[in-house]
């Protein structure tokens, strides 16, 4: 969100309704958007309305606007407060989707590589890494204490010794530390394939190109393996 | 000889049908489902009515004993018509009671079959039956007509209570995306009621949108002015329990405090109007239409509301759509001059 020194939004005005047009143009938005007569449903079941500024009325409301200056300032903050739990989309009686609205914009916001989609993501580049580059999730050797601070006072002590309990295991595993399962490299050549035609590895390159670069060195090796 | 005209279904719009006919020198057979007359209102005991609180059996008893004590009508209880036939202008009715078939030739039809009040524990979020204090307006009408307005939970008057609007209607959820029309002012009124019943107890509205159309309107004003009943603009996403023997009711306030969670200690569910299974099945009996909704589908909707879209069989009441009992009896009338016509015409 860039303004000037009087507070006034320097981005131009075409560019925002570029990104409206590109919303309201996205398959899913005459599903997802309809009536509304503001009965306040789906922000009084809404969980994160609880603790942010965020409510599925005001998204929806915004968009049935159709003014390109109120959805512009979604794009910023508000769209990553929502926790795509579909609760909004349960209870609406028109049947409406605020939570789906989320995901298009989420998805403008990836595929233009706005700030505030890398700056969301960065936390994610592991596991971007691991799922893109090997086919894999999480892995034991992600479990570190800055990255799990919700496990509590217990996660110091998980996240030691991981390849003497990972063997400890009572049931075949890997018994390696970083991949929770193993995938051919048939199956990760098909991945790769995939991410290929769908865009995915261009959306990485453009929201964070070091991991990309990263990523792309991986792919190199197995596909020349 | 006299007319012989069937009128199905023994409520406000029946009644008046069979009544008014009946004075016209027609032999009415008023077929009832039920072991007695008198519709929803009778069988859910509805107390006072709106707009002017005038005592129900003003209403409904009134019509009761006429169709009762008129002569000219012969009411059958428990039963429904098992078979129908056009026979020329006219049609060939099978009345299946307890203990007997009964076949009669009409001159022409009425039906006036009502509706269901809507069952709000189709609709999860409200939490209704489980919770003993979560009750609908139905519920709260045949507990005041019993001079029962306690808590159900402990028999102790309640210190708040909150009325929850469009519960069933206009909610594609459910399937019912019409509005029932009544259930804003029977809410209305039950909260002045509650009030005036109870001084120290508080009473919340939440609504959509208070349709309390026309003259309604005054209650309306009555309610907020008068009797200090709390109107908030927010429909309820949740029903949960709460401290103390109460029920939290979850929302927005859309237009004041944004996000609530209000403990009550009952919460009266506005539920709707539906067509029920009866509509379904007497269109096909009768081979009348139905429409998208679930109500029997007049004519045309606004040029002939009393007429289904088969010759001699007319249409009178709730079967078409939600309805005030003030309209329902109106429509009797309406429905009552075209059955005769009909019948004079192809006698």
């Amino acid at each position: 969100m860039e303004y000037n020194e009087k507070g006034v939004s320097i981005v131009p005005s075409e560019f925002k309704k570029e990104i409206f047009e590109e919303a309201r143009k996205d398959f899913r938005y005459e599903e997802y958007v309809r009536g509304c007569l503001n009965c306040g449903v789906c922000t009084g079941g809404c969980p994160p309305h609880r603790f942010f500024d965020f409510s599925p009325r005001i998204v929806l409301q915004n968009m049935k606007s159709k003014d390109p200056e109120l959805i512009w300032t979604m794009m910023d903050e508000y769209i990553w407060a929502c926790f795509q739990c579909f609760t909004c989309a349960m209870i609406c009686p028109f049947l409406n989707s605020p939570g789906g609205i989320i995901a298009i914009l989420r998805e403008i916001a990836v595929r233009r590589g706005f700030e505030s989609a890398r700056k969301v993501l960065k936390p994610y580049s592991r596991v971007l890494l691991k799922l893109t580059a090997y086919g894999n999730q999480l892995s034991p050797d992600m479990i570190q204490p800055d990255f799990f601070p919700d496990w509590g006072p217990t996660i110091g002590y998980a996240s030691t010794d991981l390849a003497v309990k990972r063997k400890a295991i009572p049931m075949p595993t890997l018994q390696v530390t970083n991949l929770a399962w193993d995938v051919a490299p048939e199956t990760m050549k098909e991945l790769y394939e995939i991410f290929d035609e769908s865009g995915v590895f261009k959306i990485i390159e453009s929201v964070d190109p070091s991991l990309y670069e990263i990523i792309q060195d991986i792919v190199d090796d197995v596909r020349s393996s | 000889m006299a007319e012989n005209i069937l009128v199905v279904g023994g409520g406000p719009a029946g009644l008046n049908a069979a009544v008014m006919l009946a004075e016209l020198g027609v032999n009415v057979s008023l077929v009832e489902r039920d072991s007695f007359l008198g519709g929803n209102p009778k069988k859910f005991k509805y107390k006072f009515l709106f707009p002017d609180m005038q005592p129900a059996d003003n209403v409904i008893g009134e019509l009761i004993k006429k169709a009762e004590t008129g002569g000219n009508i012969k009411v059958y209880y428990s039963s429904e018509i098992s078979d129908f036939k056009e026979n020329g202008k006219k049609f060939d009715v099978t009345i299946k009671t307890a203990d007997k078939n009964e076949l009669k030739t009409f001159d022409s039809v009425i039906v006036s079959t009502g509706f269901e009040h809507f069952d709000p524990a189709r609709d999860a979020k409200y939490s209704y039956q489980l919770f003993d204090d979560v009750i609908d307006i139905k519920d709260l009408e045949r507990m005041m007509g019993e001079d029962n307005f306690v808590r159900p939970s402990n028999g102790q008057p309640p210190k708040n209570v909150a009325f929850i609007l469009c519960v069933g209607s206009r909610d594609r959820h459910v399937g019912n995306q019409y509005c029932s029309r009544v259930c804003c002012t029977v809410s209305v009124k039950q909260a002045i009621e509650l009030r005036e019943h109870f001084p120290a107890c508080e009473v919340y509205i939440f609504y959509m949108d208070i349709r309390t159309y026309g003259f309604f309107e005054d209650l309306y004003w009555k309610a907020m002015e008068e009797h200090d009943v709390q109107i908030v603009k927010g429909r309820i996403a949740e029903i949960t329990s709460g401290p103390n023997n109460t029920v939290v009711c979850k929302g927005e306030d859309t237009l004041l405090r944004g996000p609530f969670e209000i403990p009550f200690d009952m919460v009266v569910l506005a539920s709707g109007m539906e067509g029920g299974p009866q509509s379904s099945e007497i269109s096909k009996k009768l081979g009348i239409g139905l429409d998208e909704h679930g109500f029997l589908k007049p004519e045309n909707v606004t040029l002939s509301p009393f007429k289904s879209n088969r010759d001699g069989v007319f249409l009178a009441g709730a079967c078409t759509g939600p309805k005030a009992i003030s309209d329902s009896i109106t429509e009797g009338a309406a429905a009552a001059m075209n059955a005769y016509t009909y019948a004079v015409k192809n006698k």
